[in-house]
């Protein structure tokens, strides 16, 4: 019997291949300077084979799925000729293969006597790349040439030779070059372990072998989807959402418009429709809306699906270029992250429509991004980044999950202790808003807010929040989410400061940012009292809205439900309301947002 | 008269109790843990075993426990009901965790629910900066209400953690107060006496979970006692702890979250002294029962151990990359990596054809299809009794009685016909996959910390641990492996060769070449101070007690640690190089790079560790285990892959091995079977254990 047919072996090899992936992530972990890569996992390791198709992706950010190809791609088509042993490839160029410029990719060709048998591949976030501002991360820049260092791809080894050309130029181009020496080197040292343990394979099993089993592990996965793609309905489902601008043109509202066509074990996502591209920093490439897009899928799929070429066969992503979701030259895509889980939203409100009773409503909208930064009195620099995010959107079976991260980046929040100890800033609170969630027979998720006190002299605060204007939607009754909110000194003067914004702040300045409640599920007045007990006892929702909101009349003397009076109140409810039917979508409360907000 | 040490180990089907006298003997026993009272059990067990042996109560010397009441009253959501007092404006950090999850594109996800409901954490107005200066100074009166807002709501345990406690402490001290004075008999946990060390959540959520089992534990340790003195045993009780030391019941009782992973440690004990006595010097534990299988390093003789881990997140694959499930505990324990790989273990074949293992279990009910309870779907343990490695009769010395011909026609209708292969060929299969799966957890402690398992031997125990170990020691490229006496039973086992020890730690950050080294010298002698105060209130004291140093230290900007040892003698210029040195060096050895001598180090936290040492210095003697050895079993086929095919394989007793031996060859056992493959060259130590060298 032929080795490759054998499934035992087979079985074995997957396991072993898929384990070196992640043992590159762990190495990533480890070696790692930064807490970037080591608290919110915003890197990759994965296998391709020889071709620079997919094979296997380490468990670490959905948000990089589909990310690996299409630099892959670019490689390819830049070096197929032109590979030897030794060799190392490095690129961020996000119109020639890339994401944006922070990520950076380091891509070794594996040989085995001569001939390239696979790659080996990690994409890490850096925490510098150059550019106007700190971090590379700006969300205000206008175009590509203010945000950073583009690394078109090149080889960082030739031959086992370190290019030292352009490893000068990095480090005279990046802030701390410290740190993204030390997180090449982590990327480096995962290729390397990609290597050694990959020889070991084929020297178990011959390279004829392992090459047929690559493409087994990849027609494997391409199984499995296309099986449960079987399962689920065929037709088209569209749904539309907004970004509320982006922060350079205030009040242009963004449209993310997708349609899901569906036919057998074969899935079509397109984006046609969607925004042209913007002079804001939001600007997607289309791996990273691919990335949103798998996101979406894979989560109405079983797990368990290995992540390769296989998985994207049996869908496909279209976004016409020249689009928030596939920005040409010379869009800025630095702050590309929030229009990422926007679409990754967008997704779950298309597949809710195919799919009533498996996907949740909106969340809080993805990470809101505040950067504090400037200098001490001896001029050195401090630079603070925090990205948050934590309410989910209801589901057909379950309220929002309160304080978890979006589906997109599982990210980690960074210790408020640590923080202070390492920053100019005291934070004052972190915790839940109450009556901001949306109300539905399953609640979303309820938000935080965090409230930030500047310590130092003076600093420039960069903000990046959205759902402001565009609540996050509830689904099929479920009401939306009410909006996010920024305040500069909410015990003083109490301004107000608008979703995105770059200002000046002085010593003792408080900024607070409330993030926005996720949308509901399902009819309120079917939501059971005991749960609405439940948070009003817990100070997640006061009792007047859960009047308003569920007609639930709570005796809160002996926490106990007036069963009779909320049966009376919830049928002049439903009469008031008069619904012919259950609404799919809601953006807007019953009445008008001033007064939900009393 | 004989002096016994006792072993007790619970299970969640079985607890195990061995007897050990100082001259060597062992008595063991394997009774049914009585869910409703494990103190029952004990005390039940021990009866029996006094019947047949004749001992008395006061042949007992001491009582070493490992238990799982801690850990079961959280999985179970069977703890206190706890209030939390915490700081305005953080009311939520138990409950918001850190915002991570550990499973992708899972919209079903669901977070654990918080110990403690968010109107039981009550806050006040307080804030001590950063720097331990007093930003907003407590308010008494608020506090008074705070308290008497929980006391109201009748809760059976009170936390405290305020921020910044760890630097400051004087808040929580004077809420402590005011509690002592409300409810002197309330179980309390205040941070800054529990773990005073930087980060909120992980601070918070310790100091909760030690809240939340402090009356469950407090009460099971009285009943034991109880128990004890009414069956005539005035022997001192010991409790296994996570880290692998001991504590007494009165110190287990006050920080119960010392004792949460209780369970698995003694195992990991009992390996290390048995290595230490053999000379080995770095062993992999590989502990492999009915639903899970475990893996652990010792090397150069010490355990490894986690800072930080988290109660009941489940078992997963990848569990290292992915965090967020479970309970986190930031206390140290017992490094142990986990799978979802034991002998109830499903086989079954996914929709891509694949043939995969668990990690679904098939538990004690309906067990494996060979068990003839139920069962329909094969097990791991029906595959190894296809391929001949278990005994087709029985199991537990004839206790489990099986059905081979259920086992083979079940396994051949629903894995190997539908894959096409022979039955023996699935079978074998589906034992290779599953050892590729708890391969993983092995490597999750060797090589992922950047240690090469070829370096050390393989130490298998728990019922099916020694029928895998060989092979999954070839795959690995591990040349010797090693089967401990009552190896079905070693996790009671190792509890007799454990020390007493209290875990100190301290947040202390600092640069060191630019710190005042007499304010970290006079920090040190604190923490020593109260360990030496504690061992001395349980009787160790000159020889037997044994006071050691360590330092967390990253580099500066880094933001993770490594732990190093702090050797004896003041710190000084000298020392500090000497601890800069021996961190570049373990930095190296787990990352593979080291900075140069400019980049400065950040002393990160101090650490103290007390041990209590035994009388004889622990050295583990040959025991003789009373229980004569089963007659020897006929000689059967096993298969041992396409290379070898069946091969008629001779069944020893562990006594057989005193010549050694060339494989095939199957050890049975009343505890454990052991499975020795073709080539393999089988033999016994002086301490009794079986050595399996493998060759190249």
């Amino acid at each position: 019997m032929s080795a490759t047919h054998d499934p035992i072996a087979f079985e074995l090899f997957k396991n072993a291949i898929f384990s070196i992936a992640d043992e590159m992530a762990l190495t990533v972990v480890r070696t790692t300077y930064s807490g970037v890569l080591k608290d919110n996992m915003d890197f990759s390791t994965g296998f391709a084979d020889a071709d620079g198709k997919l094979v296997a992706q380490g468990l670490t950010l959905p948000g990089h799925l589909g990310s690996v190809p299409t630099a892959m791609e670019a490689i390819m088509r830049h070096y197929r000729d032109d590979m030897a042993p030794g060799d190392v490839f490095i690129m961020n160029d996000p119109f020639d293969g890339g994401m944006h410029l922070p990520d950076i990719f380091v891509f070794k060709p594996l040989y085995h006597e001569g001939r390239r048998l696979a790659f080996a591949c990690t994409v890490c976030h850096h925490t510098d790349v150059g550019g106007r501002v700190a971090g590379s991360n700006a969300s205000d820049s206008t175009e590509i040439y203010a945000e950073g260092l583009r690394i078109a791809p090149l080889k960082l080894y030739e031959a086992g030779r370190i290019n030292k050309t352009l490893m000068t130029f990095i480090e005279k181009n990046v802030r701390l070059p410290v740190r993204v020496f030390g997180d090449l080197r982590a990327q480096l040292a995962a290729c390397h372990i990609a290597e050694t343990q990959f020889a070991e394979l084929v020297k178990k099993y011959g390279a004829e072998q392992t090459t047929a089993f690559m493409r087994e592990t990849v027609d494997y996965a391409e199984r499995l989807t296309r099986a449960a793609l079987e399962r689920l309905p065929d037709g088209e489902w569209s749904f539309e959402d907004w970004i509320d601008d982006d922060g350079v043109d205030y009040g242009v509202p963004i449209r993310l418009f997708v349609t899901i066509r569906k036919t057998g074990g074969h899935m079509v996502v397109d984006w046609t429709g969607t925004h042209p591209q913007v002079k804001g920093a939001i600007n997607n490439t289309l791996s990273f809306t691919k990335a949103a897009s798998y996101t979406g899928v894979r989560s109405v799929l079983p797990s368990g699906i290995p992540n390769n070429e296989g998985v994207f066969r049996a869908i496909e992503v279209i976004c016409p270029p020249g689009t928030v979701g596939n920005g040409v030259l010379p869009a800025a895509c630095a702050a590309r992250g929030l229009t990422g889980f926007r679409m990754t939203d967008c997704m779950f409100g298309a597949l809710a429509m195919m799919l009533p009773d498996r996907v949740k409503a909106a969340g809080d909208g993805g990470n809101t991004g505040i950067t504090i930064g400037g200098y001490y009195a001896d001029r050195s620099p401090f630079i603070y980044v925090d990205f948050t995010c934590g309410a989910w959107g209801a589901r057909p079976w379950a309220d929002g999950l309160d304080g978890n991260s979006h589906m997109m980046a599982n990210m980690a929040s960074h210790s408020i202790e640590v923080t202070e100890v390492e920053q100019p800033i005291q934070i004052l609170a972190y915790e839940f808003v109450p009556d901001k969630a949306g109300a539905g027979k399953y609640r979303g998720g309820v938000p935080f807010r965090r409230d930030y006190r500047f310590l130092e002299s003076e600093a420039m605060l960069q903000v990046r929040s959205d759902r402001r204007d565009h609540r996050p939607f509830g689904l099929y009754g479920g009401n939306p989410g009410l909006p996010s909110e920024n305040y500069l000194n909410p015990d003083g003067e109490n301004r107000t400061l608008p979703g995105k914004f770059t200002m000046t702040i002085k010593r003792g300045d408080v900024f607070r940012h409330v993030l926005a409640g996720a949308g509901g599920w399902g009819d309120p007045l079917e939501r059971d009292p005991a749960a609405v007990l439940r948070d009003v006892r817990n100070e997640l929702l006061s009792p007047a809205k859960a009047l308003a909101d569920y007609g639930v009349v709570i005796d809160t003397a002996s926490w106990t439900v007036d069963a009779s009076a909320t049966t009376r109140r919830r049928e002049a409810m439903r009469r008031a309301r008069g619904w012919q039917e259950v609404p799919k979508v809601q953006w807007h409360d019953p009445q008008p947002l001033a007064r939900a907000a009393e | 008269m004989v002096q016994y040490r006792v072993g007790v180990d619970i299970g969640g089907t079985f607890t195990d109790i061995v007897l050990l006298g100082d001259d060597g003997t062992i008595h063991t026993r394997k009774i049914s843990s009585s869910v409703e009272n494990y103190a029952h059990a004990i005390v039940d067990g021990l009866a029996a075993l006094f019947r047949e042996t004749g001992l008395a109560g006061d042949a007992i010397e001491e009582l070493r426990h490992g238990t799982t009441v801690a850990s079961n009253a959280i999985l179970e959501h069977k703890g206190a009901r706890v209030g939390l007092i915490t700081t305005r404006g953080f009311r939520d950090v138990l409950e918001i965790r850190t915002l991570r999850m550990p499973r992708l594109y899972d919209l079903a996800w669901e977070k654990p629910p918080p110990l403690v409901e968010r109107y039981l954490r009550q806050t006040v107005d307080e804030r001590i900066d950063a720097f331990g200066h007093i930003d907003r100074p407590l308010d008494p009166a608020e506090a008074e209400r705070a308290v008497d807002v929980l006391l109201a709501e009748k809760v059976e345990a009170i936390a405290v953690c305020l921020l910044h406690s760890f630097t400051n402490p004087v808040h929580e001290l004077a809420i402590k107060e005011i509690v002592t004075r409300k409810a002197p008999d309330l179980p309390l946990s205040v941070s800054c006496e529990v773990l005073p060390e930087i980060k909120e959540y992980e601070r918070t959520s310790t100091t909760v979970v030690n809240a939340y089992v402090m009356p469950v534990v407090a009460r099971y340790l009285r009943a034991l006692r109880k128990g004890l003195d009414a069956a005539g045993i005035p022997a001192r009780l010991l409790l296994m702890q996570s880290n692998g030391g001991l504590t007494t019941d009165s110190a287990a009782a006050e920080r119960p979250m010392n004792i949460i992973e209780s369970g698995p440690a003694g195992g990991v004990i009992g390996a290390q002294a048995l290595a230490r006595a053999t000379g080995l010097p770095g062993i992999i534990t590989f502990d492999m029962g009915g639903t899970t299988a475990k893996a652990s390093m010792v090397e150069d003789g010490a355990v490894t151990r986690a800072a930080e881990y988290s109660v009941g997140a489940g078992i997963m694959i990848g569990s290292r990359l992915l965090t967020g499930a479970g309970y986190t505990l930031k206390v140290p324990a017992i490094d142990l990596a986990e799978v979802g790989a034991g002998g109830g273990s499903l086989v079954w074949i996914d929709p891509a054809g694949s043939l995969q293992i668990g990690p679904e279990s098939a538990g004690a009910v309906p067990g494996p299809v060979c068990y003839d309870k139920g069962g329909e779907t094969p097990t791991i343990t029906d595959a190894n009794l296809l391929l001949g490695y278990i005994n087709p009769a029985h199991l537990v010395g004839g206790a489990v009685p099986l059905n081979a011909g259920k086992a083979r026609r079940v396994f051949a209708e629903k894995i190997a016909a539908p894959m096409g292969l022979p039955p023996e060929q699935a079978a074998y299969g589906a034992h290779l996959i599953a050892a590729s799966n708890m391969i993983r957890a092995i490597k999750a402690v060797s090589t992922e910390r950047g240690r090469d398992p070829r370096e050390f031997a393989l130490f298998a125990f728990g019922g099916n641990g020694p029928v895998f170990a060989c092979g999954m020691a070839q795959a690995l490229g591990i040349r010797r492996v090693v089967v401990p006496p009552s190896a079905g039973l070693f996790s009671s086992f190792g509890l007799l060769y454990a020390d007493v020890e209290h875990h100190y730690a301290r947040s202390f950050r600092r640069l060191l070449r630019k710190t005042d080294l007499g304010e970290v010298q006079r920090a040190w002698d604190a923490l020593a101070d109260q360990a030496a105060a504690q061992l001395a209130a349980e009787g160790f004291t000159g020889a037997r007690m044994k006071v050691r140093r360590s330092a967390a230290l990253h580099y500066h900007g880094q933001s993770f640690d490594l732990t190093v040892p702090v050797p004896d003698g003041i710190l000084d210029a000298t020392m500090v190089a000497r601890l800069e040195e021996a961190f570049g060096q373990e930095h190296e050895k787990t990352y593979g790079h080291r900075a140069g001598p400019e980049e400065p180090v950040e002393l990160v936290a101090i650490q103290v560790v007390g041990l209590g040492l035994r009388d004889n210095g622990g050295a583990p003697q040959r025991v003789r285990d009373s229980r004569p050895e089963p007659a020897a079993s006929p000689a059967r086929a096993a298969y041992f892959g396409s290379d070898h095919g069946w091969i008629e394989t001779p069944v020893l007793r562990r006594s057989d091995l005193a010549t050694a031996r060339t494989g095939p060859l199957i050890v049975e056992e009343y505890d454990a079977t052991c499975v020795v493959p073709p080539g393999a060259r089988a033999s016994l130590d002086s301490s009794g254990n079986i050595v399996i060298e493998l060759g190249e």
